[in-house]
């Protein structure tokens, strides 16, 4: 189920920018492997609140971040990305990321709000599975991870 | 033709927006269904909605059940667009009022498909 | 079969320079599909006819035929529904008429099925008119496509494309990341492999035969060759659907045309009217 899962996650995110990034396929592919390093990291992430509490997290760098806000939203290119845009573009695409994902599983689940983060730090949890992408060979990294209980501090 | 954009998510709002711009609508936000029945109320006459299905206060689905309980708003086609996708939940949009099911991610061809469908084609003369 | 990797390798390494579209290692079905018209305009035939005109197009690297191959496969049109006015003619119009001669099973002949949208398509607009009693017979080139088509399963994006709402609740269900054709429409359509170049398939004659956005491969002469075959097995006011920009105009006379508001779709004489 899991590799299943991180085919149909990868395959999402590829429908995802095809459709609203780039407006054609090809710019996101797998690096079947390769780790990837990401320079002033940003994450997003969406939780799924379901039997197994889970989180799809998408990663990279600042530069790319700015560049997929940049194209995820039309914005001119002289227009200065402010970090809000980066926030609301990051946070759309693990949103439509996330509720497929939801829409995977077996039973009905609630999806949470997204949440952006530029300060490098990773959320809390256990790793299921990580995949290393590139956009326009830039990294991204999308991954799934277990929720820890409630009694720890969410962000 | 004016059409209305209802989502929580200001990135959603600011895509179907300029989609909708390009198409020749005029067009009003709202972040939620209560926002978007206050704009309806005010006098507004819109041609289409688009609609989100998860937002707060108001949700997509509890929306398209007001609009189509009001005569005067039959005019407006609804228009949800969403990440939502179960069968069951098309069928329950449907049923609601909702006269189309846009799924996320979509094209601004797919977009523009749906419109044509609906015969929704704003003139341009008079964008 | 499939295209060879070096082919494959040629290919893609084309259309990522030309379009920055990258066509991933699986897609080796879509080249096929996608040059097997080009390669048939060369006169290459059988399942390596790709590769081998993937070869000469190595040797000769004109210019032209090199963008041929990148538009073949950077467009992607199939839809469902496509152009929407002839399955509003095929409702309103042909089926009518149709019962009007004959009350017995209505065949459907979709000769360039692909990935299988358009017999699917046919299928539901004579469900939603009531229809029943009929059969659609699905051909294509590509035995690859034909696959694809068999398995009746078709990603969000692809669900997104010209699929009424109300349609695709009464007539898929999901499946996995995308959605699959219920059992009750599979059930209507026959999918087989044909070569158009060749005698007709078995299950005529036809009442209706969509040949829509095929014949633009071929020359004159075979347009008419084809155009003949297939009248051949079609029984006298049957109907044929060509593709929204296409006419028969200069190529073939021995139809009548139909007025609907799209001016593709051609009738052979001695019906009914």
């Amino acid at each position: 189920m899991i590799s299943t899962m991180a085919d149909h996650v990868v395959a999402i995110a590829q429908d995802m920018f095809t459709a609203m990034v780039d407006g054609e396929s090809g710019a996101l592919t797998d690096r079947a492997g390769e780790a990837a390093v990401l320079t002033e990291p940003v994450h997003a992430w969406v939780d799924i609140d379901g039997e197994r509490p889970l989180r799809t997290l998408v990663a990279t760098g600042r530069g790319t971040a700015d560049r997929i806000a940049r194209a995820l939203l039309a914005m001119g290119p002289q227009d200065p990305v402010e970090q809000d845009d980066v926030r609301d573009a990051l946070g759309e695409i693990a949103n439509v990321i996330g509720g497929n994902v939801k829409g995977l599983l077996p039973e009905r689940s609630a999806l949470s709000l997204p949440v952006v983060t530029f300060d490098g730090r990773e959320p809390a949890g256990a790793l299921v599975w990580t995949r290393s992408l590139e956009w326009h060979h830039e990294p991204l990294v999308v991954s799934m991870w277990d929720v820890p209980l409630k009694r720890e501090e969410q962000l | 033709m004016r059409a209305l954009v209802i989502d929580d998510s200001r990135a959603m709002r600011r895509i179907v927006t300029r989609l909708l711009q390009d198409l020749g609508f005029v067009t009003d936000e709202a972040g939620d269904g209560a926002e978007a029945l206050a704009l309806l109320e005010a006098g507004t006459t819109y041609d289409l909605a688009c609609i989100d299905w998860n937002m707060p206060v108001m949700d997509g689905l509890s929306f398209v059940y007001a609009v189509r309980e009001r005569r005067e708003w039959r005019g407006i086609t609804l228009m949800m667009v969403t990440t939502e996708s179960e069968h069951d939940q098309i069928v329950r949009a449907l049923a609601a009022g909702a006269h189309e099911y846009l799924i996320k991610p979509f094209t601004p061809d797919a977009l523009k498909g749906k419109l044509d469908m609906l015969g929704l084609v704003p003139a341009r003369e008079n964008a | 079969m499939s295209v060879s990797a070096e082919t494959f390798g040629y290919v893609a390494d084309l259309v990522r320079t030309q379009s920055a579209i990258q066509l991933a290692p699986g897609k080796e079905y879509l080249v096929e599909s996608r040059l097997m018209p080009l390669a048939r305009e060369k006169g290459l035939m059988g399942p390596s006819a790709v590769d081998a005109y993937v070869r000469d197009l190595r040797r000769n690297l004109d210019r032209s035929e090199l963008t041929r191959v990148v538009e073949a496969l950077t467009t992607n049109e199939t839809s469902w529904f496509r152009d929407s006015s002839p399955f509003t003619a095929l409702r309103q119009n042909v089926v009518p008429t149709l019962r009007a001669q004959h009350h017995g099973t209505l065949r459907i002949w979709s000769a360039a099925c692909s990935t299988g949208q358009e017999p699917y398509s046919i299928a539901m607009s004579l469900l939603e008119s009531g229809e029943s009693r009929f059969s659609v017979l699905a051909t294509d080139l590509s035995s690859a496509v034909l696959a694809q088509a068999r398995r009746a399963e078709y990603s969000q994006l692809e669900m997104n494309r010209g699929l009424p709402a109300p349609m695709l609740v009464r007539y898929f269900v999901r499946s996995g990341a995308g959605w699959a054709v219920k059992d009750e429409l599979r059930r209507l359509v026959t999918f087989a492999q044909h070569n158009l170049l060749q005698p007709p398939p078995t299950g005529g004659p036809f009442d209706v035969v969509f040949l829509r956005n095929v014949l633009i491969y071929f020359d004159a002469a075979t347009k008419r060759d084809i155009l003949a075959r297939v009248r051949r097995a079609m029984r006298p006011g049957a109907f044929l659907v060509l593709g929204a920009a296409e006419s028969m105009v200069g190529i073939d006379d021995a139809w009548e045309r139909v007025a609907t508001t799209s001016g593709s779709v051609y009738r052979v004489p001695g019906g009914i009217s």
